[in-house]
């Protein structure tokens, strides 16, 4: 019942921000709408694809083909629905959040059965339970529910909405062990957003621990049909677009190359702005590497045994180092937070990072106010906080895996902190 | 004696080649507190494609038309704006700073490269910017412009135009020197030599051209014949010139020293029509006074035939009554275009047309918005209404960052007495720092959009009819529709700025937050955790004490 | 004047070619130009009307060359804003080198090549080098060769070993130096002048290492170039102290004055110009007291004339156009509506 109240509060809420006055200004943030995925850009798609002007001919779309004739199809038939459409999608993800939350927990209860023999016996006590446990469950879903950064994400109509979805049902699919459902989902996702690739790994992983058996040919399978159906929806939007690849120089290519300089929550923008043209290209693929493949290997034989993990941090990095984040992603990645609930106690900078959330979600407007409108501020005001943004996130992702190396090896040894009665600290070596 | 020697030469050529030139000078004046002069030269040349000959015609724009094999050639220079609703219409409008559009053969293979040619050729020869002129700042008018010349009967006439706008450009003695060096008497005698830089640049409107288009021999039009056509118009402010009684001293700093002894004709009308309300004496006494109806209007010009004379020619006009204050009929048509919006996220481009005239009125409206500037088709309302009866046909072609500007054309059916407003949002682009101008704060000039009216009446109309080569052809010219082709005013807008001297800083700043990303994960990745005996090291306060201690 | 009646009268202009020797001593009466043509670049690097005196600075240079004989389609002239038609300038399309009014260095007939954000570091190298993109027309291009004399005049805001360019870029020493090596490496010119009127001026040619450079420059390192006197009218200062006086000595030069290069490099005694004027003479191998002033300012050639017939045997036919072209293929032409009536009239 609760947890229906909780639905119903939130959905309320998103539906009567999409209806107030200020829904134009809500939709047009910077920090909310970036040109990827704001409503403005796909209405302009949308328009130009009606009027029978290619949307990719010029700059201003750049979202895939199939998300064109969806919204297309959406517009033109039923435009009255689509407030409620967002609700709903965004609600779903919260549910699917939960769910997934839930066949997480199975996870870690089972993977703490097995290694119940290596805990040292004074750890004991650090055991997960499983009520508590479930409770975590709870908070991923009222976080994804009332995070202010969600609710406005969802409120702004942006395309981030669908992409959460499409995460969270591929992240259900792989907890439960339905491949076909996951590769889809994530394969689905990547061809909107691209970054969304990374997550195939432990996608791969998960399914492969779920469904049991033959280790490396599930890896095979998973990979095998995630291209396929990569491939094919690459093919599907060459085909609505006329049987013409050249979408993908206004989708991938825009996302690869940051052509658009607009300001928004990550590194990009004035980065890209400064930068001397001779070593444009240069920075373009280190910083595109850094978002997308720097990480994944060492992550990977690292947190080989925590897919979940490995998820939650892959999904936080890539939103922290994408060319045009935006809030709704932060708000997604928090969403799964609370599923470490139990490594919380071991975090160090929750007060900082805390602190410089809230800090830099008031501040970011203030300067961009200053700068854009009343002109006294510039550029570096805006840049200033959003580098603190992007620090405080990249704070509370290393915060948090060194909180999870620091339990494992709690566990193993006991937590004192002490050798032969001499007082002794951890250290990385 | 050099120059009748080189008359008698020339008209012995003239037999030969059939080159021709003639000068022209029409006077306008546009009461209460301004006068409008308007110069043409025109030379035809009947030389072949190559223009290996050429004798009065100028040789380099001969060589600029057979090389890149243009049809049709406008390119104006302009500084100021002309008030469409106070001044009526000019003779030719252009659009402020520097503005060119051709047509070219529809042999040429590449045109966009032809087109950066020809520009760059240009900009060489009339010392102004055209070569930045590129494909991110070139359209292809699909409605709006239409040649005036002839065109080859079985092509699509479009396919071949390209045009741009340089709405930045200066205007100054720079571009007229060598453009005046074009003609063949130069500045020496005629007509020319009333173009004195100092006199000219002190005007409220000063526009500069050249025309050539290919006109039609005979009625059947198997053979064209080449017409470059020099235009210089100006407005002039009584308050400037310190007194209405205009004369060529006050306007010009001197009198005519004759005709160019090589022009066929050198004629000076001038438009005696406000006489009648604003009574005003010419002097010296018009040679005839031709009274002109055309499309429902009449008006007078007087007409002066300059001779060779050697002495100077100071034609004048004396106001009887000292001020009086005169109430103008506003011409059929005019508009006005501003910027809307404040900050530097968001805008409107708005443009207001207003039909005075009791029928409806055809119009085709190009607004051409550069790259930096997206302007959003989704965004246009006309009369605030999306879907508007007004809207005939449409023509969009989207922008895309620094490759091509943004282009709309809108045909509209203008109701009589009407003001239709077509309003455009578009959002501010932010540009990379070195993209930016050296005075990047002083604000980003938007070109002037294009409005082409299908006139039904010839109110304040001063155009030629496109048959017509010389200024008289538009003496009792009437024709069904008067085709006008205007220009709106310009605007500007200011982008938003980057810091230009943080470079560095930057650079330096977000490596490093990507480096606390990675510091971290690498540590996490490549080591282990170990207790180790805390007496073993120091920290770094103990440190810094112990060195106190020694 | 003169004039012979011969059914060939050929006048020659026999140029005395002296092969260059680098690094040996030429004697005294062999001190002769050996140049064929003369070239000047006058660049001003100053954008905004407070810089109006640089604009003043360049154009008198620019006055002075014009009328000693440098055709206006070798001077190559960049002027970064402007400042003739400029709103602010009371007095349109002109430009003073001083309050009274005395000389419009701007006049009726100019001819200014590159302008506004033309004038870039990056187009004034590819000038000099003559690296220039392919579609640039001939008045925009250094066309020198290894015969001609290069007037080089650069004004603007300058500093300790780099000169401004509109405020937003700079050209450093070191860059100049290897942009006028490559010049002589690939034989663009036979002797160049330098002079750079800015703060600072000699750092800019104390990098230099190209050989048969004289450069001059109005200030030391350490010193400011300061202007002349304010114009009321106007608002701002209006020329430059160095090339008031530069201007001042030019105006009574002559295409056939005697003056010499080292009464100009003495132009602006430091009473005068309040800065000390710098040059550089080890690159030049002649002295400049032999060197007549309009090698470089003007346009004088040694002309040698001679009413002996030439035959000439070679003459480069034209090739005639071949007489398929003639016959014209008739094209039909129509002129075509003003208006898009086609549209109008199937809507209706």
């Amino acid at each position: 019942m609760a947890l229906i109240i909780k639905y119903i509060i939130a959905g309320l809420v998103r539906y009567w921000l999409i209806h107030i006055d200020y829904w134009q200004t809500i939709a047009n943030r910077v920090e909310i709408a970036t040109p990827l995925n704001s409503w403005k850009r796909l209405v302009e798609g949308v328009f130009l694809y009606d009027h029978n002007i290619n949307p990719y001919e010029g700059d201003a779309f750049h979202e895939s083909p199939i998300m064109l004739i969806f919204f297309h199809y959406l517009m033109k038939n039923v435009p009255y629905l689509l407030p409620l459409l967002f609700t709903t999608l965004d609600l779903l993800t919260a549910y699917l959040l939960f769910k997934t939350s839930k066949s997480f927990i199975k996870i870690f209860m089972e993977s703490q059965a097995k290694n119940k023999c290596e805990v040292a016996e004074e750890s004991y006590k650090l055991l997960l339970i499983e009520s508590e446990l479930e409770e975590s469950a709870e908070y991923v879903l009222s976080t994804y529910l009332f995070n202010p950064y969600s609710i406005l994400n969802c409120a702004g109509m942006t395309t981030t909405v669908i992409q959460n979805v499409l995460v969270a049902a591929s992240l259900w699919g792989a907890s439960t062990g339905h491949a076909i459902l996951a590769c889809a989902f994530v394969a689905l996702a990547t061809h909107q957003a691209l970054y969304p690739i990374l997550l195939i790994v432990p996608i791969a992983i998960l399914l492969a621990d779920v469904n049991k058996g033959c280790n490396k040919c599930s890896y095979i399978k998973t990979l095998l049909a995630f291209v396929l159906c990569w491939g094919f929806f690459i093919y599907i939007s060459a085909y609505i677009m006329d049987g013409s690849y050249n979408y993908v120089y206004n989708t991938y290519g825009f996302i690869l190359t940051v052509p658009d300089l607009k300001p928004n929550i990550g590194l990009f923008w004035y980065f890209f702005t400064e930068m001397f043209e001779h070593f444009r290209l240069l920075f373009v693929c280190a910083f595109q590497i850094n978002a997308l493949a720097l990480y994944i290997v060492p992550l990977t034989l690292r947190f080989r045994k925590e897919p979940v993990l490995l998820a939650t941090v892959l999904i936080a990095l890539s939103t922290i180092f994408r060319s045009y984040p935006c809030i709704g992603d932060v708000g997604f990645y928090l969403a799964l937070l609370p599923m470490w609930k139990h490594l919380f106690k071991f975090m160090q900078q929750k007060f900082i990072v805390g602190c410089a959330f809230i800090i830099t979600s008031a501040l970011g407007p203030t300067v961009w106010h200053l700068w854009i409108y009343s002109g006294s501020a510039n550029a570096n005001f805006f840049f200033g906080v959003t580098l603190s943004f992007a620090t405080a996130q990249i704070f509370l992702i290393t915060d948090l895996l060194f909180a999870y190396i620091k339990r494992e090896f709690t566990l193993k040894h006991g937590s004192s902190r002490r050798i032969d009665d001499k007082p002794a600290i951890l250290l990385l070596r | 004696m050099a120059l009748r020697f080189i008359s008698v030469l020339s008209i012995v050529f003239i037999g030969v080649f059939c080159d021709e030139f003639i000068e022209e000078l029409f006077i306008k004046p546009l009461p209460p507190t301004h006068l409008y002069s308007y110069f043409q030269f025109i030379t035809t040349s009947t030389a072949d494609e190559l223009f290996l000959h050429s004798h009065l015609s100028p040789r380099s724009i001969g060589e600029v038309i057979s090389r890149f094999q243009v049809e049709e050639l406008h390119l104006t220079l302009t500084e100021g704006q002309w008030r469409h609703d106070q001044w009526g219409y000019p003779v030719f409008d252009a659009a402020p700073g520097a503005e060119l559009y051709a047509w070219f053969n529809p042999r040429v293979k590449n045109i966009d490269k032809e087109w950066r040619r020809l520009s760059a050729t240009l900009s060489g020869l009339f010392c102004a910017s055209l070569n930045f002129i590129d494909n991110f700042n070139t359209i292809t008018p699909q409605m709006a412009l239409w040649p005036s010349g002839s065109m080859h009967s079985n092509v699509n006439a479009t396919t071949f135009l390209r045009y741009a706008s340089l709405p930045r450009e200066i205007v100054c003695t720079e571009n007229l020197t060598p453009w005046k060096k074009l003609l063949p008497c130069e500045s020496v005698k005629g007509f020319s030599a009333l173009l004195n830089s100092r006199m000219i640049h002190n005007t409220n409107y000063h526009s500069i051209g050249i025309h050539v288009r290919k006109v039609c021999t005979k009625d059947n039009c198997t053979d064209t014949y080449v017409e470059i056509k020099q235009t210089v118009a100006l407005v002039y402010d009584y308050k400037i010139i310190n007194t209405n009684n205009w004369s060529f001293r006050y306007l010009f700093g001197q009198g005519l020293p004759g005709a160019c002894p090589l022009a066929s004709s050198s004629k000076i009308y001038v438009d005696v029509s406000s006489n009648d309300t604003y009574p005003f004496h010419l002097s010296p006494t018009p040679d005839t006074i031709v009274t002109s109806y055309r499309g429902g209007s009449d008006i007078k010009l007087a007409i002066y035939n300059i001779s060779m004379s050697t002495e100077m020619i100071n034609i004048g006009a004396k106001y009887n009554s000292k001020y009086q204050i005169q109430l103008n009929m506003p011409p059929p048509l005019h508009f006005s275009r501003h910027i809307l919006g404040y900050g530097k996220e968001f805008g409107g481009i708005v443009t207001e047309v207003v039909n005075n005239y009791w029928t409806d009125i055809d119009v085709v409206v190009l607004e051409n918005a550069p790259w930096w500037l997206p302007i959003q088709l989704s965004s246009l309302r006309v009369n605030g209404e999306a879907k508007s009866k007004l809207v005939i046909a449409q023509y969009y072609s989207p922008g895309r960052s620094r490759q091509k500007p943004y282009h709309l054309e809108l045909l509209l059916k203008l109701p009589p007495r009407s003001t239709t407003t077509i309003t455009i949002d578009f959002e501010f682009v932010f540009l990379k720092w070195q993209e930016y101008p050296p005075d990047a704060n002083h604000g980003f000039y938007i070109g002037a959009a294009i409005i082409n009216a299908n006139l039904p009446t010839a109110r304040n109309y001063t155009s030629q009819p496109i048959s017509g080569v010389t200024y008289d052809s538009i003496i009792n010219a009437s024709q069904p529709w008067y085709p006008a082709l205007f220009r709106t005013n310009g605007a500007m807008v200011s982008l938003p700025t980057p810091d230009f001297s943080m470079p560095y800083n930057v650079i330096c700043l977000a490596c490093t937050v990507v480096a606390l990303a990675f510091g971290p994960l690498h540590n996490i990745c490549t080591k282990e955790l170990v207790l180790k005996p805390s007496g073993t090291s120091l920290s770094l306060i103990q440190k810094i004490s112990k060195m106190f201690n020694k | 004047m003169f004039s012979v009646h011969v059914r060939l009268c050929c006048i020659l202009v026999v140029v005395v070619c002296v092969t260059r020797s680098v690094g040996v001593q030429l004697p005294e009466q062999f001190q002769k130009s050996n140049h064929t043509n003369n070239w000047a670049v006058l660049v001003d690097t100053s954008r905004f009307w407070f810089n109006y005196r640089h604009v003043a600075n360049v154009l008198s240079i620019y006055r002075s060359v014009k009328r000693l004989g440098i055709p206006d389609s070798q001077i190559i002239l960049m002027i970064s804003d402007d400042m003739a038609c400029n709103p602010r300038n009371p007095r349109p399309a002109t430009i003073f080198n001083n309050a009274h009014e005395q000389i419009n260095v701007y006049g009726d007939d100019v001819e200014v090549d590159y302008r506004g954000y033309e004038v870039s570091v990056e187009n004034f190298i590819r000038l000099l080098t003559g690296r220039v993109p392919p579609e640039t027309p001939r008045s925009k291009q250094l066309l020198t060769d290894e015969g001609s004399n290069i007037l080089i005049y650069l004004t603007g805001h300058g500093g300790d070993g780099f000169l401004k360019f509109q405020d937003s870029e700079e050209v450093t020493s070191q860059e100049l130096a290897d942009a006028l090596e490559q010049m002589w490496q690939k034989r663009r010119y036979n002797e160049i002048f330098f002079i750079i009127d800015t703060c600072q001026a000699s750092s800019m040619y104390e990098k230099f290492y190209s050989p048969n450079i004289l450069a001059t420059a109005s200030s030391l390192v350490g010193e400011d170039s300061l202007s002349h006197h304010v114009d009321a009218a106007i608002g701002v200062y209006i020329i430059d102290r160095y090339t008031y006086y530069v201007l001042e000595f030019l105006e009574k030069v002559y295409p056939d004055s005697q003056k010499t290069m080292s009464e100009f490099l003495a132009v602006c005694p430091k009473s005068a110009c309040l800065s000390t004027v710098g040059v550089r003479r080890d690159l030049f191998k002649r002295d400049p007291s032999n060197v007549p002033i309009t090698d470089f300012f003007g346009s004088v050639r040694p002309v040698v004339i001679t009413t002996e017939p030439i035959d000439i045997l070679d003459i480069p036919k034209r090739k005639k156009t071949e007489h398929q072209n003639k016959t014209k293929v008739l094209e039909k032409r129509v002129y075509l509506p003003q208006f898009p009536m086609h549209l109008v009239k199937s809507s209706t």
